[in-house]
């Protein structure tokens, strides 16, 4: 139905893939780097990650892949500046700091880095000391995301986290020490988690003043122990609680609520997410990365092999890309305002043309059903969700699927 | 003629019965071990699945006696529910002879009771049989002792048998031969065969299993059906060896089929009587009863443009089951759909299941009500099959009710408990009988209540041991109101019920809670109530949903969210839209699972 109502910007000539969007201008780009190791796996985890195996990590090997599969990628980026950097996992606090420090190195030499990019690791605590830290802030990455989780001793360990609540305000700690930037990950509606426990936690957090912070509700996602094993965990009512209470608190305490789940003091957001939210360019290297990329020729998603003895094999086999797939025009508006409809603030009108290379009515349909249940609002030109489409996102979201 | 047979097969679902056809017909070379397929008898996948049979059908077979002769043996199948019992007794009417199958290990069993029951009324002689004595635990002593005592004919020469392994499957051919009588009939008189089941078929039209109990037809004879004067020209006659063999003629005794050029089921009525044109029967056989639908509820599609495709599925349908009935309605919360009728419940979840089964259909089925009789205060007479279109009370002189007779077979052990079920259901005991550790309760009780989940609570009650079987009695007054079910203060005629006044507070702060367990929670607060008139009786709350959210979505996710979401908007879209309220298919039955236990 929505896709009848698309009026090409230029219309071409209906191959196999039938009509692609067309850009005018290229959206910012950013870079993903997957580092696929963990120390173990946790119940809950569905990202891409596996448990270190005795032989160790193969760091250098797969540091050499990353890099070849940069190069191979560079044709597509060419002469696009790059934004910001998320080396993410899995673990990457498990990579030595010197090789870190390589492979920023060998990043600044082949894509035109921002002088002023975000280039943000991910940490675990446990796995990470303030040497570490001190180490990694040198080589060039000046925003640390530390998974915290919890603070208290036994979510942690239901959560299956190899640290405890000293390793964790250790960590905190020496990140805050050592980096500017901090963002601390946490999780609520945890199994057993009672309202005054996920109070604590957050007071916990609060004290140690990050300039960022996530507050996850705990999904039990499909092929994860926990989707095997489902834990008791807090019913709807109760965890809406909980997020009606973080939410309240660090608005209170000087954060911005600026997506579903992710809260800043003013300038601390993370750049590199939302440049996901706000549909930009990312080019994702490393085991199973994902990535999205706008040409004249229209929009790709890509993936990596997902396994790394796959990867570390196609670094042999020349061949990074596992899965390509253009962007057909009827799936774009979905996966716009999946992305775009989880900013608070909402989006300009011409973002949407800017990024899907679609005219706005195609967004039109879905826009005005919602606008109609109350789930969005618009003010001048910005379209934003309201209070109640952002707690019922995935209905507000519904309406832009295709039939 | 003497050197015919026929019989039926009279058994608990389980204790064998088509296994046991089975091997009967493989015993007399009815199908080579290649065409034998298991258990050819049931051959619709809902009753294999079901382990019932729903049509009746037949096998001509030849046997080969001890004694040197080829015996005709007329095997007629007999369908196994209370919904069928009309198709029962003229299977069983059909026949001189009936094989009781008792499980040699368990005993009698109460469902077997009622159609030995309905045999021996029609004078049929009943054979008992002890199945299952290849197994360690069979008792024959004991289960020849229980048919004795709860059946009350002689069981000592019951014979031993196996089904499974054939063991004495030859020796109750004999018996059917030794003990079975021969049919009785003249073949010069005028014809009259007894159609014992009908059914369409997409060649020949519809084809009709008879018992010719006295006279001959032959094709090009001009038939004349004596319960509504139709004639028909008939085209073949034939037996089933269980494949279709023509044949030239038909006579007193046997037992075929007819093919007479036929459009429609409903001409060929089961019950009735065939006879000739031009030389017919003074008088029909007795037993006819014109069939009518007992059960009706509304079928709805989901979609509503699969509303032109329902109405082709029942259409289908219909062609082979001439009590199933159906008319167009309205409703303002479901759509167009189709008001339909049912001989009982099972047969009303037999359509359910192959219209979703064979035709694909996604439907919401309201719950099953009966035919109300309203006397209006100007004398006129409605009859009601939608609780949602009861007239408005002030101009109603009374509303009657159908009453049935029940009659239950249960174990002693269950008594207390069925009666008190009884009663809760508004039955009037009329009698209770002891046959052995077998109790027979005889009672009065409004259909609706049987209809609602009578039978469910029975089973249950009773371990599965009761057995049921009914009939209608007559129209009663009595004090029955509407209940309505107003969703977010909308009225939704679908969910409307007829109750009576003195359960009326009940069944609906039942039902309401019911609803409020089956709607799913929503964006907002959604009002459940109960309501009598203007009146409420009963109100719950389904609370808003406070949030729906993904927690996380980054760059790799976006494939995996979407999927998820598209299953969140693929189960909505098996829910129905009511004013802005998402209602499940299942919410549509809810009273049906409201449990009075409590």
């Amino acid at each position: 139905m929505a896709e009848a109502r698309i009026i090409p910007i230029a219309p071409r000539a209906a191959g196999s893939g039938g009509w692609a969007p067309q850009l005018s201008a290229s959206p910012p780009l950013a870079l993903y780097v997957h580092f696929p190791w963990c120390v173990q796996k946790c119940p809950y985890c569905d990202f891409n990650s596996h448990a270190v195996r005795d032989d160790g990590i193969p760091e250098a090997a797969y540091r050499a892949a990353l890099v070849a599969d940069l190069e191979s990628a560079l044709p597509q980026i060419w002469g696009r500046r790059v934004h910001s950097i998320f080396i993410g996992g899995g673990t990457p606090s498990l990579i030595s700091p010197d090789g870190l420090d390589e492979l920023l190195t060998a990043i600044r030499m082949r894509v035109q880095l921002d002088p002023l990019a975000e280039i943000t690791l991910e940490a675990n605590p446990g796995t990470v000391d303030a040497g570490r830290f001190k180490a990694f802030r040198q080589a060039g990455v000046n925003r640390l995301s530390v998974g915290i989780q919890s603070f208290d001793e036994r979510h942690l360990k239901a959560l299956g986290r190899i640290h405890g609540r000293a390793d964790a305000i250790a960590a905190a700690e020496a990140a805050l020490t050592h980096f500017e930037a901090v963002n601390l990950d946490l999780m609520y509606a945890l199994p057993g988690q009672t309202l005054a426990e996920a109070d604590a936690d957050l007071t916990t957090a609060l004290a140690l003043g990050p300039g960022h912070l996530s507050c996850y509700h705990l999904t039990l996602e499909p092929n994860t122990a926990f989707a095997a094993n489902p834990p008791e965990v807090p019913d709807p009512d109760a965890s809406a609680d909980m997020q009606d209470r973080i939410e309240a608190r660090l608005g209170d305490a000087g954060y911005r609520h600026y997506e579903t789940s992710a809260f800043a003091k003013p300038g601390r957001e993370c750049r590199h997410n939302l440049n996901y939210w706000a549909f930009g360019d990312y080019l994702g290297i490393g085991a199973g990365a994902h990535g999205k990329l706008s040409s004249h020729e229209g929009i790709v998603r890509e993936a990596r092999p997902k396994h790394p003895a796959a990867y570390l094999a196609a670094h042999h086999s020349g061949s990074f890309v596992a899965e390509r797939r253009s962007l057909g025009a009827a799936e774009l508006p979905f996966e716009f305002m999946m992305n775009a409809l989880r900013l608070n603030q909402g989006f300009p009108r011409h973002l949407f043309t800017e990024r899907t290379g679609l005219p706005f009515e195609a967004a039109e349909p879905g826009l005005l059903k919602a606008r109609q249940q109350g789930l969005i609002e618009t003010d001048g030109d910005t379209i934003r969700p309201t209070t109640r489409g952002r707690h019922f996102l995935n209905e507000l979201l519904m309406l832009f699927l295709a039939e | 003629m003497q050197h015919i047979r026929n019989f039926s097969i009279i058994a608990h679902i389980d204790h064998g019965k088509s296994t046991l056809a089975d091997r009967i017909i493989h015993l007399c070379g009815g199908l080579s071990d290649r065409e034998m397929e298991a258990q050819v008898l049931d051959s619709m996948d809902i009753e294999r699945e079901r382990g019932i049979t729903i049509k009746a059908q037949t096998a001509a077979l030849s046997y080969r006696a001890r004694d040197g002769q080829v015996y005709n043996l007329n095997l007629i199948d007999t369908p196994g529910h209370v919904d069928f019992s009309y198709e029962v007794s003229r299977s069983l009417a059909a026949c001189e002879g009936g094989l009781l199958v008792v499980d040699a290990s368990q005993g009698v069993e109460a469902q077997t009771v009622a159609n030995c029951y309905t045999a021996l009324e029609q004078g049929v002689e009943v054979v008992p049989v002890l199945n299952k004595m290849d197994l360690p635990q069979a008792n024959p002593d004991g289960a020849k002792q229980e048919i004795e005592d709860v059946i009350g004919i002689d069981a000592s020469d019951a014979i031993p048998c196996s089904a499974k392994t054939g063991l004495g499957v030859e020796d109750i051919l004999e018996a059917v031969i030794a003990r079975i009588p021969p049919p009785k009939g003249d073949p010069d008189a005028p014809l009259k065969a007894l159609i014992i089941d009908s059914w369409f078929d997409n060649y020949v039209g519809v084809v009709m299993l008879v018992r010719v109990v006295d006279g001959t037809l032959k094709p090009k004879d001009k038939i004349l059906f004596m319960s509504n004067g139709n004639q028909h020209l008939c085209e073949q006659v034939g037996v089933f060896t269980p494949k279709s063999q023509p044949r030239e003629t038909l006579s007193a005794g046997q037992v075929g089929f007819i093919i007479a050029g036929i459009k429609e089921l409903k001409s060929a009525k089961v019950g009735d009587t065939i006879t000739l044109a031009g030389k017919p029967a003074a008088t029909p056989l007795a037993g006819f009863k014109e069939i009518k639908p007992q059960v009706f509820a509304g079928l709805y599609p989901v979609e509503s443009n699969e509303y032109d495709q329902l109405r082709e599925s029942l259409e289908k349908l219909r062609l082979n089951d001439a009590s199933l009935q159906f008319e167009p309605e309205v409703s303002q919360a479901l759509g167009f759909g189709f008001r339909c009728g049912f001989l009982g419940l099972l047969h009303m979840e037999i359509v359910q299941e192959r219209l979703e089964r064979e035709f694909d259909m996604n439907l919401i089925t309201t719950a099953p009500t009966v035919v109300y009789e309203v006397l209006m205060k100007d004398g006129t007479v409605e009859q009601v099959s939608n609780p949602s279109k009861l007239p408005d009370l002030s101009k109603v002189e009374e509303v009657r009710e159908p009453i049935i007779k029940a009659v239950i077979f249960l174990p002693q052990e269950y008594v207390g408990p069925v009666i008190t079920l009884c009663n809760q259901k508004r039955g009037a005991q009329v009698d209770m009988l002891y046959h052995g550790r077998q109790v027979q309760l005889i009672y009065d009780m409004p259909m609706n209540e049987v209809v609602m989940d009578f039978f469910d609570k029975l089973k249950s009650v009773s371990r599965g041991y009761a057995s049921l079987d009914y009939e209608f009695k007559e129209y009663r007054a009595a004090d029955l109101v509407k209940l309505d079910v107003l969703v977010s203060s909308e009225k939704v005629d679908a969910l409307s019920i007829i109750v009576h006044r003195a359960n009326s507070q009940y069944r609906g702060r039942e039902l309401v809670a019911k609803l409020r367990e089956l709607i799913p929670r929503q964006m907002f607060d959604v009002a459940i109530q109960a309501a009598i008139g203007s009146n409420i009786v009963a109100r719950e709350t389904i609370k808003a949903l406070r949030k729906n959210v993904l927690a996380k979505c980054y760059g790799g996710d976006i494939t995996r969210k979407k999927k998820l979401l598209e299953k969140q908007k693929e189960g909505k879209k098996r829910m129905k839209q009511v004013g802005n309220v998402e209602i499940p298919q299942e919410a549509f039955l809810a009273v049906l699972r409201v449990d009075e236990g409590k």
